[in-house]
């Protein structure tokens, strides 16, 4: 919560306020109305208390006033100031010239109290704001981005090294599969070689009977 | 007249040669008014235009028309004397370049009226600060004399409360800008940072590219490796087809050539 409580007043006359937390803030906001600068004259200043900054801004005899953080800066509070600031003088016009003390509390304090909130805790009450948070979100989902990007650097890695592996088992496997295509290609040379001898063996034989005798005589001659 | 003109021509000659002279001394006073005229409206738009400057303006400009008008008479009569066959070709020549002349200052002149009208709209005349009137009588000096002190003193309050506010809404904008500036900056260096997040993304994404394309070279290779590997076994297949036939070959025969060799021994 950034701005914890504000006040609109007429001079030193109080006229709505609201407080989103238990402080003493109404007595402080008593004596920077007192002290603030330059008779009726319109203005904006900074008053610094312990933690908390008292920024005040005030206009046509209406002063608006607000506690704030120290972390809020000037610009958000200001900016909170000029919307209510405008928001009650639309809706009292003149009679906020001559009405009693906390004549509009009972109806301004929960407007005060809605922009207090919206101007505390919704980015979009500050354009700078919502961009930092958009490029915020941007650079969250890069960083995510660049991880998961990282990851698959591992997974490809992994997968290059296993494929390699891959690629010298086929490589290995071929020069195989061509080793047994050759061994049995000359098994299957010694085959033939031993059946033409054998046959040739069988004929032989066969002739040396019918011719009557080893040297064959009677065929050759 | 004319018929007057026409019987005494010759009297009348020495006179009728003053024409051209005048008419040439009227357009000179006319381009000696347009540049006046010209002179004064470059001073419209500065410090130095005045009512009084506007006035002038507007006389100059009804001064250069008067003179025109003149000049235009003169120079219809002078035509209509050179249709004449006794007018010499010198006069005419004369006449022609005095009209041209004529012609083309109040060319000028128009266009410097449109100016002018421009820029007496655009501009507003300076005002010159009217003096204060002064006090003659003893008495009554005597008792403005007493004010004038508190007035100028209620003056300088004044003037530094001005100022003094000044200088306060001069130090609520700054701190305003001040702090603007530095959420201004620190997206900027968030955007520094998403950018230097894109251009790692860009080089993990080339890095990887090269890695992918290591896979599928490797990929590619396996596969024709695997493919000849198929090749080969499908011809070895083959071959172990025709060994099992010549071994069956080979055993049929060796049992038949045993069997009559034992057939011939037992006989």
């Amino acid at each position: 919560m950034a701005i914890l409580y504000a006040v609109v007043a007429r001079g030193t006359v109080v006229l709505a306020e609201h407080s989103a937390a238990a402080t003493n803030a109404g007595a402080v906001a008593r004596q920077v109305l007192e002290r603030l600068p330059g008779g009726g004259a319109d203005s904006h200043v900074s008053y610094t208390q312990d933690r908390y900054v008292f920024h005040a801004k005030r206009t046509d005899g209406i002063t608006a006033l607000c506690m704030a953080d120290e972390a809020a800066g000037r610009r958000i509070p200001f900016a909170f100031l000029e919307d209510i600031h405008g928001r009650f003088v639309k809706t009292y016009g003149r009679a906020a010239l001559t009405s009693l003390a906390y004549g509009m509390n009972d109806e301004f304090s929960r407007v005060l109290s809605q922009q207090m909130d919206y101007y505390s805790n919704d980015p979009n009450a500050d354009r700078i704001n919502r961009m930092r948070g958009e490029i915020s979100q941007v650079r969250t989902v890069m960083i995510d981005n660049i991880d998961k990007v990282l990851e698959r650097g591992d997974r490809l890695d992994m997968l290059v090294d296993k494929t390699a592996n891959m690629q010298g088992n086929t490589i290995r496997f071929k020069r195989q599969a061509r080793r047994f295509r050759n061994t049995t290609w000359w098994r299957n040379v010694k085959l033939t070689i031993a059946l033409i001898f054998l046959l040739t063996v069988i004929i032989y034989v066969v002739l040396v009977f019918m011719c009557h005798g080893f040297t064959l005589p009677t065929c050759i001659r | 007249m004319s018929f007057a003109d026409l019987e005494a021509g010759a009297v009348r000659a020495p006179r009728r040669a003053r024409g051209p002279d005048a008419t040439r001394a009227l357009v000179f006073q006319i381009t000696t008014a347009v540049a006046s005229y010209r002179r004064l409206l470059n001073s419209l738009g500065t410090p130095k235009d005045t009512p009084a400057l506007r006035d002038q303006l507007q006389k100059t400009s009804h001064n250069i028309l008067q003179l025109a008008k003149d000049a235009k008479e003169k120079l219809r009569r002078a035509a209509e004397a050179d249709k004449n066959a006794d007018t010499s070709a010198d006069k005419r020549v004369a006449d022609m370049k005095l009209a041209k002349d004529f012609a083309t200052t109040m060319e000028e002149y128009g266009k410097l009226q449109n100016l002018a009208i421009q820029r007496e709209m655009a501009y507003k005349p300076v005002v010159p600060q009217t003096s204060q009137p002064n006090y003659t009588t003893g008495g009554i000096e005597a008792r403005d004399s007493g004010k004038i002190p508190e007035q100028h003193a209620l003056l300088a309050e004044s003037k530094r409360q001005e100022v003094l506010q000044l200088d306060n809404e001069i130090v609520f904008n700054e701190a305003i800008i001040e702090e603007r500036e530095q959420a201004i900056q620190d997206i900027q260096q968030q955007i520094g940072e998403v950018h230097e997040a894109f251009k790692d993304l860009a080089t993990l994404v080339h890095i990887q590219g090269v890695t992918i394309e290591e896979i599928d070279t490797n990929i590619e290779n396996s596969a024709a490796a695997t493919k000849e590997a198929k090749t080969e076994l499908a011809k070895a297949s083959k071959t172990q087809k025709s060994n099992s036939s010549l071994l069956c070959i080979l055993l049929v025969i060796f049992g038949v050539v045993l069997l009559i060799v034992i057939i011939v021994l037992a006989t």
